[in-house]
């Protein structure tokens, strides 16, 4: 049976199944219209939470004879109001998605790589399961634990705490997420001035002012159905209309519906804030009673920004005129409360982490921190604590082995994890070569820059196990795939990424039942610690023991099961301002515009620092990948709302509308300069090939008033070739021609700095 | 209906609350080339000006309901009509597909649908084809065949009326009560204490392709 005949034969049988449940039902009386003969459908409304990106919103979904039908938002959840955001309703899409996997798959053709047939076989999941256990256990056997590597994708806190747990208990040190290909350079930024390695909250519901470096607020941040829903209340729904400044070199969305668009050279966004502070400190605009009171390190700051960062000396690096530098300084300095935030756009860059540092100093010049309208710190919720898990002598060993993405290291002190860095560790075999890999809902090699690396480091790989509910791009190099719930199938518990200040819990329970044979990663996991015996399987003991158990005994703290299970959302208490004294975890316990963090770091680590500039914010001039001369463009590729982060873009609502500003679908566009494009005689519409020093790829072109004339901007989301009628073949994928750097402090992998030339197609 | 168009995101959450709500068909690659599918609400871009002077309005655009309808007008088989609380509406038993109507609305809100619902292809969340099991689903079963537009949800408003509910605050659209923004306001034009009366009154509002005189019953609140 190949793997076609085998997916049809579990359709039929889940459709018997199905079929089954609806004959059993009593014919409900309904005082809605309904057909003919036909017996009312058992419709009911489910509290859970959404999982088609990181922010987890609540949402509620109506069922029919035990169908999904439709989503909505769940009015208790406070973060976005009880609103959500248009990839959630896609979620019936990724449930019913008809290219998913319902067992777990074999595969019997050795040979790996882009355009060989897997053979897929179907197994059972006590085979599937059995043949890993031996892996791991022969693994842990020969005091190897560290030699596996596990990816997490876009996993629930829930999941995300087993893997950590399983980690922690096998003894490998190399668990990779994918938060080094999304903004760690913000979390570093943040660091150095306030001691927080996390992302930052904004108080959207009182700022009057919005100064956004890069930031798609309207397409790609997080949470996003928070920032849509503020977007509403910010400009209509208080007495003064706030004002949005986007800089960007691109006219994304946001900047369309913001007040002001201020196109910038690419990657020269720390030498504009910096500007920025220079007419706010030479004409005295700042809070100098919040500078004074709770800052460190003022005066060196101030001494480099009034030295270095005139704004007409600015002005030739980011071809800003300076009197709208000196407009928009004022402006921002003078509306209060004001809040300067940052994207990738303006980060992920080498030097990345200072850009991000000189923008988050903004905030404290002007004293927006912690207070309306401000920087907020977001809270934690208070779950019940797992026991510690039971670590042997050779988990302990394994564990202080370096880790493959070399985080903490001399290389990149900052990081937590360098997640695309992984590929040449594993071609390379350094720091030791690695045995075995699980990915767990992970599509790497789509998403991160210089995807062919990952293909040739996955195909190099021993054994590879891929859990996931379908066949992505990563799946196509594993030996085992496992497929797994989505999250409308599933037991778990999600926490709000940092955007409200206050916490809040979000439940994930089945809206319906599992499809097909697939089960959740906690349920695995929770079946391989059971099968690995010894210390890991303690490890999992007493904390539930499946996964609806998992989330009866972590979030019992928090309100009775029955009435949980029914709200969905858990609020924790109101959010408090002002915390100056416990909030900064610095060496001088304040803000600090010399970060005294980072020179402790550094100076740990010996040789790296070379003086006071070091520790500061600066501007550290952009480095490109390829020569200007061969390669006249700067590639700039970008997250559009559509793009889903799952891994998969199978989902047809979505490909419809997938570029709402180009007005087209089921594509990618190269977006270049009307005016270049006719220099080049390039026309609209036509085909044309994008080409680095390193890959190229084709796709047709638009030409565009919105966007810097050097730059070329192509979306990412596109360019699946693994499955699926709605995603495959369809647009190209950006991430194939990017070259691979760093932000050398926090591991953040850069994605604009690559050069391109274009050419007719 | 009104909808504020500097609260607007832009965001699409309209389009596909509206497409999961009424179980609009999607497409394909092939039918938007061929400028075939299936919108009850779509959002449009319209650019204007010169880098970097640029402009780009995003507007939704769901079905306008004009008064002075020129769909229902043309249609030979009064198969578009207009109800007495002023929504338009299309009965698909009566509609022989002729098109007339696409050709005559000024606001491109009409779409042809060449799809069965029972195309296999065409996977979609609704309920199985399975007459027995569809329920109160407001459309259950689609011709093909025949021109499908936006109905301002009137499922919900005519279950929210028999309930005795207030229109326009406890029963919306779907894509009212799906914006996230909270960009779109529904209620009842003639009463002047309605929230559209309010914010009508409250700010300048346009009405799109005004020199046709279809009086749209979709009002935009301009940034």
């Amino acid at each position: 049976m190949n793997r076609r005949t085998f997916l049809k034969v579990s359709v039929v049988t889940g459709a018997a199944i199905g079929a089954g449940q609806m004959i059993g039902q009593p014919n409900a009386l309904s005082a809605l219209p309904v057909q003919k003969k036909s017996p009312a459908a058992e419709e009911k409304w489910v509290a859970t939470s959404c999982l088609n990106c990181p922010a987890c919103c609540a949402i509620r979904v109506k069922t029919a004879n035990e169908r999904a039908i439709r989503i909505t938002g769940n009015p208790l959840s406070l973060t976005s109001e009880g609103k959500i955001c248009p990839r959630a309703h896609i979620g019936l899409q990724v449930l019913y998605d008809p290219g998913r996997i319902y067992s777990p798959l074999k595969r019997t053709n050795r040979e790996k790589g882009k355009g060989s047939d897997p053979k897929w076989t179907p197994l059972s999941w006590d085979q599937a399961l059995g043949e890993m256990n031996q892996r791991l256990k022969s693994l842990r056997e020969s005091d190897q634990p560290h030699k596996l590597l596990l990816f997490s994708g876009l996993n629930t806190a829930s999941s995300r705490d087993m893997i950590d747990r399983f980690a922690g208990a096998f003894g490998t040190p190399n668990l990779v997420s994918e938060n080094g290909l999304d903004a760690e350079t913000e979390k570093s930024g943040n660091w150095m001035a306030d001691g927080h390695y996390g992302d930052t909250a904004y108080d959207l519901d009182h700022t009057n002012y919005i100064l956004a470096f890069g930031a798609d607020l309207l397409e790609s941040s997080r949470p996003l159905s928070r920032f849509l829903r503020k977007w509403g209340k910010l400009r209509r729904e208080k007495p003064n209309r706030t004002k949005v400044v986007v800089i960007n070199p691109r006219y994304s969305l946001t900047a369309a519906k913001s007040d002001e668009w201020v196109p910038i050279h690419p990657g020269t966004d720390a030498a504009l804030a910096m500007a920025i502070a220079h007419v706010i400190l030479s004409e005295n605009l700042h809070d100098a009673a919040y500078v004074n009171s709770r800052t460190a390190g003022f005066d060196a700051y101030k001494r480099l920004v009034l030295g270095q960062y005139n704004p007409e000396a600015v002005s030739k690096v980011t071809g800003i005129p300076p009197e709208s530098i000196k407009r928009i300084a004022r402006e921002y300095a003078q509306t209060k409360p004001a809040i300067a935030l940052r994207g990738k756009e303006s980060i992920a860059w080498p030097g990345g982490s200072y850009a991000s540092y000189a923008i988050f100093c903004l905030n404290a010049l002007v004293g927006s921190i912690d207070v309306p309208g401000g920087i907020v710190y977001q809270e934690k919720p208070e779950f019940k604590d797992m026991p510690r898990w039971v670590e042997d002598a050779v988990a302990g060993r394994g564990k202080n082995q370096t880790p493959l993405d070399l985080h903490g290291t001399n290389q990149f002190p900052l990081a937590e994890v360098v997640t695309n860095r992984i590929p040449e560790s594993l071609l390379e075999g350094v720091p030791y070569p690695t045995e075995m890999a699980i990915g767990f809902n992970s599509n790497f090699n789509m998403s991160a820059p210089g995807a062919e690396r990952w293909d040739r480091a996955l195909k190099k790989l021993p054994y590879y196990v891929h859990i996931s509910p379908f066949i992505s791009e990563m799946a196509l190099n594993a030996d085992l795939v496992l497929p797994s719930t989505t999250y409308l199938e599933e037991w778990g518990y999600d926490h709000s990424p940092a955007g409200a200040g206050f916490a809040e819990v979000k439940l994930k329970q089945p809206v319906v039942a599992s499809q097909g044979g697939a089960r959740s990663i906690t349920d695995i996991i929770f079946d391989l610690s059971k099968r690995l015996q010894g210390t890991v399987a303690q490890s999992f003991l007493n904390i539930g023991d499946h996964s609806e158990g998992f989330v009866k005994f972590r979030t019992e703290t928090l309100m009775p099961w029955k009435e949980w299970v029914g709200k969905g959302v858990w609020r924790g208490k109101a959010y408090e301002y002002k915390k100056e004294k416990r909030i900064f975890n610095t060496p001088s316990k304040k803000f600090e515009f010399y970060s005294g963090n980072l020179k402790a770091i550094l100076t740990k680590k010996g040789n790296r620092a070379k003086g006071d500039l070091d520790f500061l914010p600066h501007y550290q001039g952009v480095k490109f990948l390829g020569e200007k001369e061969k390669y006249p463009f700067i590639l700039l590729p970008y997250k559009p709302l559509m793009a889903m982060e799952n891994g998969s873009q199978n989902y047809p609502w979505a490909q419809e509308i997938f570029l709402p500003m180009q007005g087209i679908g089921w594509d990618t566009l190269v977006e270049m300069n009307s005016e270049t494009a006719g220099n080049l005689k390039l026309r609209d519409g036509s085909a044309v090939w994008v080409e680095s020093p390193f890959q190229k790829i084709k796709a047709r072109l638009k030409c565009s008033e919105g966007i810097h004339p050097q730059v070329v901007a192509i979306a990412c989301g596109q360019g699946h070739y693994a499955y699926g009628q709605w995603q495959k073949g369809l647009g190209v994928n950006p991430n194939d021609v990017i070259g691979v750097d760093y932000d050398d402090l926090s591991g953040q992998a850069v994605f604009f700095n690559t050069r391109v030339k274009v050419n007719k197609g | 209906m009104v909808i504020d168009l500097d609260k607007c995101t832009g965001c699409q959450a309209c389009t596909t609350a509206c497409k999961a709500e009424n179980n609009v068909p999607h497409g394909s690659p092939e039918e938007q080339q061929l400028r075939r599918e299936i919108h009850w609400n779509k959002v449009i871009a319209v650019t204007n000006g010169k880098y970097p002077r640029v402009r780009t309005e995003l507007i939704p655009m769901p079905c306008m309901h004009c008064d002075h309808t020129p769909c229902v007008t043309v249609c030979p088989a009064k198969a578009t009509y207009r109800r007495d609380d002023g929504i338009i509406v299309q009965d698909f038993r009566r509609c022989i597909g002729c098109k007339y109507c696409i050709v005559a609305c000024p606001y491109g809100a009409r779409s042809f649908n060449v799809k069965e619902q029972e195309e296999k292809k065409y996977h979609r969340h609704d309920p199985p084809p399975d007459r027995k099991a569809w329920g109160p689903w407001p459309f259950p079963s689609r011709t093909h065949g025949v021109v499908e537009k936006c109905t301002f949800c009137f499922h919900r408003i005519d279950q929210g009326v028999k309930e005795g509910k207030q229109i326009g605050k406890d029963v919306v659209p779907a894509c009212v009560e799906d914006c996230p923004a909270n960009a779109r306001t529904f209620g009842d034009l003639d009463d002047a204490k309605s929230d559209v009366s309010r914010l009508l009154s409250s700010r300048g509002w346009i009405r799109l392709r005004e020199e046709l005189a279809t009086k749209p019953k979709v009002y935009y609140l301009p940034g």
